[in-house]
């Protein structure tokens, strides 16, 4: 039966690496003890990503970030590679599998595949990671409190699709013992970390979204951004360590306070940007604009918004908007590049669209629709993160607006994705966009919040090193930036230009 | 709008000795609006302009600004309650500008409210928005209004009494993070020792004279869930002393939304 459900792409997708990638890109095993330098660059489809570490070279022997601490062969750095902007493409997962025919700590079957109980070593079993990069993440349901108690969720939850056979699994499913749902998920980069978790603009005791208690570090008690993680359930780097020390690295026991303090310490001084274009050229030069490279990140300043023409979120400084053509073809060339780079720009920033029926944006004070731009929810200066803390619904997980394999009699693909369907229960207010049944592939926030207003939402990501690590969304539904830039097309009615769309995948891809 | 709770004018008269001084109250004010509709956007070359239709009139709201806006913006989607005045200002957008103005997106969704129209010249606005509709100039659209002052004068360094509005029966959304922070503020910083929350179920006088009334448990609802983000956020030092009304407020037609309230009082001592 599961053999029916997972879909038959993933060996036609392995054979594309092999032929159109030819040998595999460096992989940074786990304890491989290497030095990582000061500054580092790694080649990518659209020029090359830099990464920096700020605070000089690292030397990763016994590093607790670098060694697999666990007990499957996983370290931290398996799932934040530095050549994929600190989080991990599936252009590498795919090279993985292909170099080690799946033995890779990667493909844990933990996590590293659709459900622990399917057969090892079967490409099948691990589709979910091969073909959208995603990680298998397990919730208990209901939701706990970060204290261990238990959440009286706002709604039920069902089972309708279940390709993975992992939430209708007698062991590891909704109807188990430890009843659990599983969502999958892209990992998130693990860089730029003054911006996921600045406590500056927008951070109060409050959630400015919906007025219920922000989540405080357990250290200092201070209200912390709760934008680290797609569901915001680690308030801190060190809470997240924990977490993904147990639940993705199988540690025996737990992180010391040492070790913790080690992988703080390096994600707090690791920068990563693209700093080269293919079309552009360098994106890190002294007089360039001051948006890009991973110099640039690292000077900035945190949690403060940008949103406005004073600071901007990705400042231009008036680069690039109009550059001189003259006989050196390869000269004009990259300066198109350049002024195309500088109009995606402007697309992000002034191209006003409807933004409509978005949980925790047209509900906070802005109506329903809003005429607003990109840079209004993307609004955190050099990150495009939401300030504020960022779980909104914009439809990527959600129907109808999710991305869902078309059923009909000529299609053979079947749907990879979870399907939930979420009933508010009667005590509570219908959904105000959604109503009181959802269907969801992920009900991200909901899982943690337990509540009906939070079913879908998704902590939105920082757009530094996009370039390295496709598919895009917390679904990996997005395999490309245009595909990105297609989805909020269609689901706000945008009628961008062929124009516009090239240059903002352009603009993008420079980050 | 919940049918069973919306009175009727047969029951307006019913319930006479009641209302009937509100009743004059309204029929002397003729500017006074209250009443339930759809909105609708109204595109420009600016910021959208948000309007609604009453009795064969066409009123301005509202203007698309920011988080920071005393009015914001309703919902397509969803019905609005309006309570507010007409003003002498010359019309926006084509609509008569309604000033004070209080709008509740009621919850229920209503998908007939869904008019978008497009933008004319002739309705476009003649005056600066308070922010353009994609980047700010640098600052918000408008100020913060600095929490409630003490209103128990003989211990204000020691007690103060913090009211905290409702939209027509709503409970906490985005719009209460300040409120509660200036509560959470102030606590802490008297060290507070006990914490009275008083919760209250609004009515409002339509101009149509039916009377609006909230949800039954509502008071209730607002005051349990007001403590519980207090000692959500960790505010567990003080008692607490919750109690509600669960009758409604009495309409008038004027001013009925601050019925729609919690009241909590900080003691020190």
């Amino acid at each position: 039966m599961r053999h029916l459900l997972v879909s038959g792409c993933v060996l036609v997708a392995l054979a594309a690496v092999a032929a159109a990638q030819g040998s595999p890109r460096a992989w940074w095993a786990p304890g491989q003890g290497t030095s990582l330098p000061e500054v580092s660059t790694y080649d990518n489809d659209r020029g090359q990503l830099g990464v920096l570490n700020a605070s000089g070279p690292l030397d990763t022997k016994g590093h607790p970030f670098f060694e697999p601490i666990g007990t499957n062969g996983r370290a931290c750095i398996t799932c934040h590679q530095p050549a994929d902007a600190m989080a991990l493409s599936v252009r590498s997962i795919r090279e993985r599998w292909a170099a080690t025919g799946g033995k890779d700590p990667l493909f844990a079957a933990a996590d590293g595949m659709n459900c622990p109980s399917l057969p090892p070593d079967d490409p099948r079993s691990h589709s979910l990671l091969l073909e959208r990069g995603l990680i298998r993440i397990s919730l208990p349901w209901p939701p706990q409190r970060a204290d261990g108690t238990t959440i009286d969720p706002e709604f039920t939850i069902e089972v309708v699709r279940d390709p993975s056979g992992c939430n209708l699994d007698p062991v590891y499913g909704l109807r188990s013992a430890n009843p659990s749902i599983s969502v999958f998920r892209r990992p998130r980069p693990v860089a730029n970390t003054k911006y996921t978790t600045h406590q500056n603009f927008g951070i109060g005791p409050f959630i400015g979204k919906n007025g219920m208690p922000t989540s405080t570090d357990p250290l200092t008690g201070k209200p912390t951004s709760m934008n680290l993680m797609s569901d915001a359930r680690a308030p801190t780097l060190a809470v997240q360590a924990e977490d993904a020390a147990k639940n993705h690295l199988q540690i025996a026991g737990a992180l010391s306070a040492a070790q913790i303090a080690r992988i703080v310490e390096f994600e707090r001084q690791v920068y990563v940007a693209q700093i080269a274009s293919a079309g552009a050229g360098s994106l890190a030069e002294a007089d360039g604009p001051p948006a890009f490279g991973p110099r640039n990140v690292a000077a900035g300043d945190a949690g403060v918004l940008g949103n406005n023409t004073t600071r901007y979120v990705f400042p231009m400084a008036g680069k690039w908007t109009t550059l001189p053509r003259t006989s050196n073809e390869a000269e004009n060339a990259r300066n198109a590049a350049r002024e195309s780079i500088a109009r995606g720009h402007d697309v992000f920033m002034f191209r006003t669209f409807w933004i409509k029926d978005s949980m925790h944006l047209n509900s906070v004070g802005l109506g329903n629709p809003t005429k607003r731009t990109c840079a209004t929810c993307h609004g955190m200066h050099m990150t495009g993160m939401d300030t504020a803390n960022g779980w909104m619904d914009i439809g990527t997980t959600n129907l109808p607006w999710a991305s869902e394999v078309p059923l009909n009699p000529w299609n053979e693909a079947k749907p990879q994705m979870p399907l939930f369907r979420v009933t508010c229960k009667p005590t509570v207010k219908e959904h105000p966009f959604l109503g009181r049944v959802i269907y969801t592939q992920d009900p991200g926030r909901a899982l943690i919040s337990g509540q009906c207003n939070d079913v879908g939402t998704i902590v939105m990501q920082q757009f530094r090193g996009l370039a390295a690590r496709a598919p895009y969304f917390s679904n990996g539904s997005a395999t490309t930036l245009r595909e990105l830039v297609d989805f909020y097309d269609r689901r706000y009615n945008i009628g961008y230009s062929e124009q516009e769309k090239q240059d903002l995948v352009n603009f993008l891809g420079a980050l | 709008m919940n049918a069973h709770r919306l009175a009727g004018a047969g029951a307006l008269l019913l319930a006479g000795s009641l209302a009937s001084g509100a009743v004059v109250s309204i029929k002397a004010d003729e500017a006074r609006k209250n009443f339930v509709s759809c909105p609708i956007v109204r595109d420009t070359a600016s910021v959208p302009c948000w309007l609604t239709e009453y009795e064969g009139e066409t009123y301005f709201l509202t203007v698309q600004s920011d988080v920071t806006a005393p009015v914001t913006p309703p919902w397509l989607g969803h019905r609005v309650l309006v309570e507010g005045t007409v003003s002498a200002e010359p019309r926006i957008c084509g609509g008569v500008v309604l000033k004070p103005v209080h709008l509740s997106v009621l919850p229920a969704r209503d998908a007939s409210c869904n008019v978008m129209l497009p933008a004319e010249e002739r309705y476009n606005l003649t005056f600066e928005p308070p922010r353009p509709p994609g980047p700010s100039k640098g600052r918000l659209a408008f100020d913060y209004t600095p929490p409630t002052p003490p209103l128990t004068s003989s211990a204000a360094t020691s007690t103060r009494e913090f009211v905290i509005a409702y939209d027509f029966d709503a409970t906490v959304g985005f719009n209460h993070a300040r409120p509660l922070s200036d509560v959470l503020d102030f606590a802490r910083a008297a060290n507070a020792k006990e914490i009275e929350i008083v919760g209250h179920r609004g009515a409002v006088l339509l101009s149509n004279g039916q009377t609006m009334v909230e949800d039954p448990a509502i008071g209730k609802t607002r005051a349990e869930q007001v403590a519980m983000l207090l000692q959500g956020a960790n505010l567990k030092g003080p008692s607490y002393k919750v109690t509600w009304h669960d009758e409604p407020a009495k309409a008038t037609g004027v001013d009925d939304y601050l019925s729609r309230r919690v009241v909590v009082t900080v003691r020190a001592e």
